[in-house]
């Protein structure tokens, strides 16, 4: 990708803030400035920081330029070789996986419905809760890589929400993980008639779901659990 | 650590920074392509070697006695060694043509892995084959981002390239110095007992050389190991110069100690000294070893040793075991040597009496560097004017990390007789006196 306009840059995500109604633009870019406007004066120590990422701010990943191409060039390398470093980074871009990811919430909630003891309210909630628990056990606790990596082990503290795309935030996997606790917190909501209890389980389950995929939060380790 | 969240920049601020890009690729100058160097660069000036750098070495069409390459056992010329050798070519061919896990593994190979696990007394063997290769393919297989290495500041620059390659912490400790090597231990073990946690997911390892190749000191093995159950390290150990020249039956500084090896975790060697064949080996329990055929570089991405060569050194091995008396005889040699080259003015003896490749260094340095190696070079040049072929002992000065001072490195090999170490002493004792003085 060359030089020009800025127009010419593909954009990823166009979202209208209320500062001048400008349009602000995505980019991968390991910089320490807040996300607000920097006045002249700061534009200069701005520019310094970002100047050695040039070719990141040129180079607009492709994987968010539109659905079609995704499917397309991504694929499930089971068995052959691949340039790979870390392998969990596109994981969750494999595919079909997204399509095993809700047939096995289906799966999880045909099992629990199949129950003879438990009402239709509570099916729902143990759903939630259940998709819930296994969801921070994976993405969020479990840190590493299960096999040896050739850059000596970059993302041993790391946890798989972490290494997601190498760090990349908004990408369509980290979207789609993210809209599916809230998609069956609604459909929970739903079917237990917004009964309270069931409805704080349900939001708390929603919440210590939610908060650790925020971009804020990425790396941040509370109270030192789970730090090493 | 976690690489940042992505941040948001402005459309005007991005254009700003394309005009920058802009100025920036204006007011580029490139590098030249070869950078200048004086004449007298000794990558310049180098002597040509005809023949097989055996006993008697032709080095610029002048007859020397070879006092420079690491021939110990004098296995290089050996005929039994070459025959092995030309047996083995008729058979398999030159090369492999593939690395060990893509039909490049023969049965050359496992023999020698074998026979080399027999003769160290451990478990298992592994060959690379590329001496440098094998230690700086060793330390980061076990060695990630986050452990901790303590490594003598003498070591060699393939233990620096391992080290390097590894992304771990190093820690440095004094030549041979145990006090200090304790100070830095008890320094991480008050930084474990703070962070317990981060501690358990640590792994410590010390890294030193039986002989050193950069000072021809020996390291003080006992006290490693017991610094080593102390606090929890790992010891690897690179017995590059002493395999086959240290202990009763040359197998190495653990020998030469009485300790067992089973409390070394692991011995990397280079087969290109005694056993004058080419590449390296690790030894050690199985457990450790087999990690390497999967995660070594050197050993999964590097075409496997040529088969002639794995048949020489079997052979090679084979006549170690048959005379053992030549490990003794050759440490007399370094001894004798040793002893007659004491009270050279201007030159002192740096190595231990019976290390093989020890060095001479100057007595008082000029104080520039460039100025030192050239008095060395002097030196060497009036002794291979004399036949006796020497030389110093290079480094890339500007890639190592404690740069040793400028020293010429005298090789002891078994072949050399007592007639010939007489005369070689002489030699450099009135060189030096003519040159230094």
């Amino acid at each position: 990708m060359g030089g020009g306009s800025a127009d010419s840059v593909p954009p990823i995500e166009r979202a209208q803030m209320g500062e001048g109604g400008c349009f602000l633009e995505t980019a991968g870019v390991e910089a320490s400035a807040a996300p607000r406007a920097p006045r002249a004066s700061e534009a200069s120590s701005f520019f310094r920081k970002v100047r050695y990422l040039f070719p990141l701010l040129l180079e607009v990943p492709a994987p968010s330029l539109g659905v079609p191409l995704q499917v397309t060039a991504e694929v499930m390398n089971v068995g052959v070789a691949h340039s790979e470093v870390n392998p969990n980074t596109r994981v969750m871009n494999s595919r079909g996986i997204w399509l095993a990811y809700i047939i096995l919430v289906g799966l999880l909630h045909v099992v629990l419905l199949s129950i003879p003891f438990f009402s239709i309210p509570v099916v729902w909630t143990l759903t939630n809760v259940i998709h819930n628990l296994a969801m921070y056990v994976f993405l969020h606790t479990v840190k590493g890589t299960p096999f040896e990596t050739p850059d000596q082990g970059k993302a041993r503290l790391l946890t798989h929400w972490e290494q997601m795309d190498y760090g990349l935030q908004f990408t369509s996997s980290r979207k789609f993980l993210s809209i599916s606790p809230i998609v069956l917190y609604l459909l929970a909501s739903f079917y237990t008639k917004y009964d309270a209890a069931h409805f704080l389980i349900n939001t708390a389950s929603l919440l210590s779901v939610l908060l650790p995929k925020l971009p804020q939060f990425h790396g941040v380790r509370l109270f030192g659990i789970n730090k090493y | 650590m976690a690489t940042a969240a992505e941040q948001w920049v402005l459309v005007e601020m991005v254009q700003a920074l394309y005009e920058e890009k802009e100025e920036l690729i204006e007011e580029w100058q490139p590098e030249p392509l070869v950078p200048p160097v004086s004449g007298d660069h000794p990558a310049l000036n180098y002597n040509v070697v005809s023949g097989p750098p055996s006993h008697n070495i032709v080095v610029n069409g002048k007859k020397c006695v070879n006092f420079a390459s690491f021939n110990f056992l004098g296995l290089l010329d050996d005929p039994r060694v070459k025959a092995a050798a030309l047996v083995s070519l008729r058979k398999y061919g030159v090369g492999t043509c593939g690395p060990r896990g893509f039909y490049g593994t023969f049965d050359v190979h496992l023999d020698l892995e074998d026979r080399l696990a027999k003769f160290m007394q451990t478990e298992e063997a592994i060959i690379y084959s590329y001496g440098f290769a094998t230690i700086a393919s060793a330390i980061p297989a076990y060695s990630k981002r986050g452990d901790i290495v303590f490594v003598d500041r003498a070591a060699c620059f393939a233990i620096q390239k391992g080290l390097q390659a590894s992304r771990s912490d190093i820690q440095l400790f004094k030549h041979n110095d145990m006090a200090d090597l304790e100070r830095l231990l008890k320094e991480q073990e008050i930084e474990d007992q703070k962070n317990p946690r981060k501690a358990r997911v640590t792994r410590r390892f010390i890294v030193v050389e039986g002989l050193y190749m950069n000072t021809g000191t020996i390291c003080p093995l006992p006290e490693l190991v017991k610094l080593k159950y102390k606090y929890k390290a790992r010891i690897f150990l690179e017995e590059s110069l002493s395999f086959g020249v240290l202990g009763e039956h040359g197998r190495g500084v653990t020998e030469h100690f009485g300790i067992s090896i089973d409390d070394i975790d692991l011995i990397s060697a280079n087969m290109e000294n005694s056993l004058a064949s080419i590449g390296g080996f690790c030894c050690g329990r199985s457990f450790v070893i087999d990690h390497q055929r999967l995660s070594g570089q050197g050993y999964c991405f590097s075409a496997s040793l040529p088969p002639l060569l794995a048949a020489a050194a079997i052979e090679a091995l084979n006549i170690m075991e048959e005379n053992p008396g030549i490990f003794s005889v050759l440490r007399e040699k370094c001894k004798r040597i040793h002893k007659a080259l004491q009270g050279i003015s201007g030159l002192k003896v740096v190595g231990e009496s019976f290390s093989p490749a020890f060095h001479l260094q100057l007595q008082e340095s000029t104080g520039s560097r460039e100025d030192d190696v050239k008095l060395l070079q002097e030196i060497v040049n009036h002794c291979m004017d004399r036949s006796i072929a020497l030389t110093q002992a290079r480094y890339l000065e500007k890639e190592e990390k404690c740069l040793p001072p400028p020293s010429i490195r005298v090789v002891v090999t078994v072949e050399q007789t007592d007639e010939e170490l007489e005369r070689a002493a002489r030699t450099i004792k009135e060189v030096a006196q003519a040159v230094l003085l």
